[in-house]
């Protein structure tokens, strides 16, 4: 299969995105490192992009000619002390894994968000030390790796080590 | 320093002169999230609403006189297994090893008293080179 690029676009979610939505989101190869538990219907589809994705701060569907394979999601932390930092998660459809589109989408997501929220100084990404596919995604993307953090959190019942990627406002390319 | 002199124990409202004294130093509160203490109330206040109350936040103490605290605190839901370590020391103090023995004791009792703790984390500010060096000497990983 031939992934144009060019074609990836960001846009919020909608309700009629739900059935491609399950298709991502009620695989578990795209939800194994992800906090969500897989989804099962399209109703749990409908209720997640309703609850969940329409809410959100910063939730956008990745879509290939307009049709959502993906998401990424940027989560600003609350409180004063905290308001400075964010967490980016993203997944894509395992079908259309190795054609680059998560790297695309995230250099599209990481300049819009730090435009929309120009309190946030710093992006972390925690990645599971297993998830070489996600780690290879944030490395091209231009984050840091700043350590591992061993036993760091419970995911889906086991207790993870993950990498600590992250990415400033200030790494962002001067305009030119 | 005979380290059999120094305890760790839970705080007390008669603590306060003795907390007043190194908590109202701004050298010791430097790299600390909270306020340097300015007066006896706010001590009072400080240690009844803060200290005492937390599940582990204990009272450094030198021949049973309060000299400093350590603080574990487990976050909350999944994130029992992890807790945020903080400590101080007042200044009349530093240099002795005081701080690593008491580490060394408090790390300890933490994970026996909180279940399911797995990992105990301390941020430390890089310009703070003096607690870079306690923790690493406690066997804290960077």
């Amino acid at each position: 299969m031939e992934v144009d690029l060019s074609k990836i676009t960001l846009r919020p979610f909608k309700l009629e995105d739900a059935d491609d939505f399950l298709l991502f989101a009620g695989d578990d190869q795209v939800t194994n490192y992800l906090r969500w538990q897989t989804l099962s219907s399209k109703q749990e589809a409908l209720d997640h992009i309703k609850d969940v994705c329409i809410p959100h701060p910063w939730r956008r569907s990745i879509c290939i000619d307009n049709c959502s394979i993906g998401f990424i999601s940027i989560f600003p932390f609350s409180g004063e002390e905290d308001r400075f930092k964010a967490n980016i998660g993203f997944g894509v459809a395992a079908k259309y894994w190795g054609h680059g589109i998560a790297t695309k989408a995230v250099k599209m997501a990481v300049p819009q968000f730090f435009v929309d929220f120009p309190d946030v100084v710093r992006l972390e990404a925690f990645i599971d030390a297993q998830n070489l596919g996600s780690q290879r995604v944030v490395e091209k993307t231009g984050f840091q790796k700043e350590g591992m953090l061993r036993k760091y959190a419970y995911m889906k019942g086991k207790l993870r080590d993950m990498f600590i990627y992250t990415f400033l406002s200030t790494d962002l390319p001067a305009n030119p | 320093m005979d380290p059999s002199r120094i305890s760790l124990r839970q705080f007390h409202l008669p603590d306060v002169d003795d907390f007043l004294k190194w908590a109202s130093d701004e050298k010791v509160t430097r790299y600390l999230r909270w306020n340097t203490i300015t007066s006896r109330e706010e001590a009072l206040s400080y240690l009844q609403k803060v200290a005492i109350p937390q599940t582990y936040r204990r009272s450094i103490c030198l021949d049973d006189r309060s000299i400093g605290y350590v603080s574990i605190k487990p976050g909350s839901g999944n994130d029992k297994s992890r807790a945020r370590l903080g400590y101080a020391v007042s200044a009349e103090y530093w240099g002795q090893g005081i701080a690593t023995a008491t580490l060394n004791m408090a790390v300890a009792n933490a994970f026996t008293e909180f279940q399911g703790l797995v990992r105990v984390e301390a941020l430390v500010e890089v310009e703070n080179v003096g607690s870079q060096r306690v923790l690493e000497k406690v066997g804290f990983l960077k």
